[in-house]
């Protein structure tokens, strides 16, 4: 028999006993569909963890930190490795390592901010230019800063509430008010930190000191997004850092700068050592190994690598539950399969042993069987498929709010999410279940004796 | 007739069948022998449980022989597995049976291209032959019918289609005209005849029933599973057709 013959001939049959096949394929649907649905919530909550990761600090990022003990962490075993001082040579040699896709040194700047009565204490993470473009922080307006112009700041969407009222010492969160400030007009920005507050209060031994000179910021950009949204670039304010050493060499002069380290005199080195450094690998898989190369170097590195995989193991344990869950579902489907097949074989038995006379080869007679259930099996899925996206789609619609609520996710990511993959993997397996559970009966139908079709009723 | 006695198509030596009911042991065969010629139309005639019914199961091999031989075109078919026995059925064996046996679900020339689709042929040549096969036993309008729209007559030429379709080397027919009324029976048993003429076919036909039997060209009288006489009835041929 040809496969189409075959093919026309289990359709036929299904079609025959068109409810009871129905009430059978509702089985296979309802099995599809809670295991995919249950799966589904697994993918959504690796997914909505994963983005979340990704709007606080990225996946792919390792911050490098010398060996400095402000900057000590916990797990790295600093002590057996020689601390090294990150400096330019150093940024260079990681900037070589495999899978690194750009690295800039981070100079933290320390200044104040001032505008109209508010004032705010600013950490400035200076980086390069090629850096802050590559990082794509999403920007309301204005531009990367540039190394040929004046220092210019990119603000973080949440820096506002940063600023204080100096005349009430009250903050955004003591008001509920967003300070009056500006963003877009120009800041008077004050270096030399130690000196301004020597100028206020005296210095060590009470004596007045100058006010340290202003310098005026203008043209400065922001992140895009409210007051209420957070990502991971909200609470920074970046600057250029070869404008930003320029200005602090003007700022300082001769004097050593804050944060750079000095010789036992007191003078400054005639280089640059940062105490941070960010390095971007270019595929999540590989920061663990940027991680460790960087590590063997003597200086510290953070990912958050080593903590996603853990979470994900664990998310993969509560999705292994939730899918074990809904395969009870499909087993009965399975069952419900095996059991139609089999009232269906002996009704027609004689019909069975009737195509058997006639010639019909025993191998004939079981894929006319098992391609019965296949079809069961292939309907059942296809249509649990569609029942899955629907029922998915309700989910992240009535759901969203809570669970954004439950896993700190915003209501932009689902918690049921169907990887493509997924919902051809399920067609296949629910395929795979009819045939399995129509395996017995065809094997029986293909044992039936023909003798029962000359038999009389 | 007597050119094709010198070809015998089937032969059975020495065949026994035994049933276990309970404890007693049944003898449905006792030593059967005899040779069935190409192109001869025999039937086999005894009373219910006489064993003719069994002994066409086993020439159709339908049924396991428990001893002796039956040789069908040269294939020792007691030796043959089930899925040699589908084969050898599908090759060489069309079947007539009492209750019609048609597929509900099918029309007539779906039923007579039935077996065709077990051959694997297309479905434009399987249909283009099966409604051939119609129109030879007088159906051509009832073509698109399903069974349930056709009487038993009509539907038992389908059944005779079905069995002619493959181009057998035998019909078995299992009490072919047992469901039909005498006229009904006494046309379709003239069709048969005729086509087996017309196309040298061998026809072995079991039935309770003298007057259908006397159809036949040789007639094998059964009784507690050994044949008690066999009656060559090509002289009476004559006789015969004017009786009805």
């Amino acid at each position: 028999m040809s496969f189409l013959d075959l093919l026309t001939m289990s359709a036929s049959n299904l079609w025959r006993r068109k409810l009871r096949t129905c009430l059978t394929i509702l089985g296979v649907i309802i099995g599809t569909t809670s295991i995919v649905v249950m799966l589904s919530l697994g993918f959504g909550l690796k997914r909505s963890y994963l983005k979340q990761v990704e709007s606080s600090g990225g996946l792919t990022t390792v911050n490098v930190y010398s060996g400095n003990d402000y900057y000590y962490w916990g797990d790295e075993d600093s002590s057996s490795t020689e601390k090294i001082e990150l400096t330019d040579e150093v940024i260079d040699e990681i900037s070589q390592m495999e899978h690194v896709k750009f690295v800039s040194p981070i100079l933290n700047a320390e200044l104040i901010l001032k505008q109209g009565v508010y004032q705010c204490y600013a950490n400035v993470k200076a980086m390069s230019y090629d850096a802050l473009e590559k990082m794509n922080i999403p920007l309301e307006y204005g531009s990367i800063p540039t190394s040929d112009e004046e220092v210019r700041f990119i603000f973080g969407n949440n820096i506002i509430t940063d600023f204080s009222n100096t005349k009430t010492n009250e903050y955004y969160w003591d008001t509920g008010e967003l300070p009056d400030v500006d963003l877009k007009g120009d800041f008077f920005a004050i270096y030399d930190t130690d000196a301004y507050f020597s100028s206020m209060w005296g210095d060590s031994e009470g004596n007045k000191v100058q006010a340290p000179k202003k310098y005026i910021v203008s043209n400065t950009s922001l992140v895009s997004g409210g007051v209420d949204e957070y990502n991971e670039y909200s609470y920074n304010i970046y600057a250029n850092i070869d404008a930003m050493k320029k200005q602090l060499k003007k700022v300082f002069k001769n004097k050593a700068i804050p944060g750079q380290p000095t010789t036992k005199s007191g003078k400054p080195y005639s280089y640059w050592v940062y105490n941070e450094a960010y390095v971007q690998v270019d595929d999540f898989n590989y920061v663990t190994d940027v991680q460790k190369a960087i590590s063997d170097m003597g200086l510290q590195a953070h990912s958050n690598a080593e903590y996603v995989e853990s979470t994900q193991k664990q998310f993969s344990t509560i999705q292994m539950a939730l899918g074990g869950i809904g395969s009870v579902a499909l087993i009965v489907a399975a069952i419900s399969i095996a059991n139609t097949m089999m009232m269906s074989i002996y009704e027609r038995t004689k019909e069975i042993g009737i195509i058997k006379v006639l010639g019909c080869s025993l191998g004939n007679i079981r894929s006319l069987f098992l391609m019965e259930a296949a079809f069961i099996g292939f309907i059942g899925g296809f249509l649990g498929l569609i029942l899955s996206y629907g029922l998915s789609a309700v989910l992240n619609k009535v759901l969203a709010r809570y669970a954004g609520d439950m896993f700190g996710t915003g209501s932009s990511v689902g918690i049921s999410y169907i990887p493509l993959w997924l919902s051809g993997l399920a067609l296949i397996f629910a395929i795979f279940v009819g045939i399995i559970a129509g395996f017995l009966p065809a094997i029986r139908a293909m044992k039936l004796s023909p003798l029962s079709a000359i038999k009389t009723e | 007739m007597s050119e094709p006695k010198s070809d015998p198509v089937i032969q059975v030596k020495d065949l026994y069948k035994f049933y276990s009911i309970g404890s007693n042991r049944v003898k449905a065969l006792n030593g059967v022998d005899f040779t069935i010629n190409r192109g001869e139309f025999c039937s086999i005639v005894g009373t219910s449980g006489s064993g003719k019914s069994t002994l066409l199961n086993m020439l159709a091999g339908l049924e396991k022989p428990s001893k002796g031989q039956i040789v069908i075109s040269g294939h020792h078919i007691e030796r043959l597995n089930e899925n040699q026995l589908v084969k050898f059925r599908r090759e060489h064996v069309g079947f007539i049976f009492q209750s019609f046996n048609l597929l509900p679900t099918m029309n007539a020339v779906e039923n007579v291209a039935l077996p065709l689709t077990f051959r694997g042929i297309s479905k434009k040549t399987r249909l283009a032959k099966a409604a051939k096969m119609l129109d030879l036993v007088g159906l051509k309008k009832q073509r698109f019918h399903k069974p349930t729209q056709m009487s038993g007559g009509q539907q038992q030429r389908v059944g005779v289609a079905r069995a002619l379709v493959v181009q057998p080397e035998i019909i078995f027919a299992d009490e072919p005209t047992g469901n039909l009324d005498s006229n009904t029976s006494a046309e379709v048993m003239n069709l048969m005849k005729k086509i087996v003429r017309e196309q040298n076919l061998t026809l072995i036909m079991v039935t309770h029933d003298n007057h259908l039997a006397s159809f036949a060209d040789r007639i094998f009288h059964i009784r507690d599973g050994k044949i008690l006489k066999i009656e060559d009835n090509t002289n009476k041929e004559v006789l015969n057709d004017e009786e009805i």
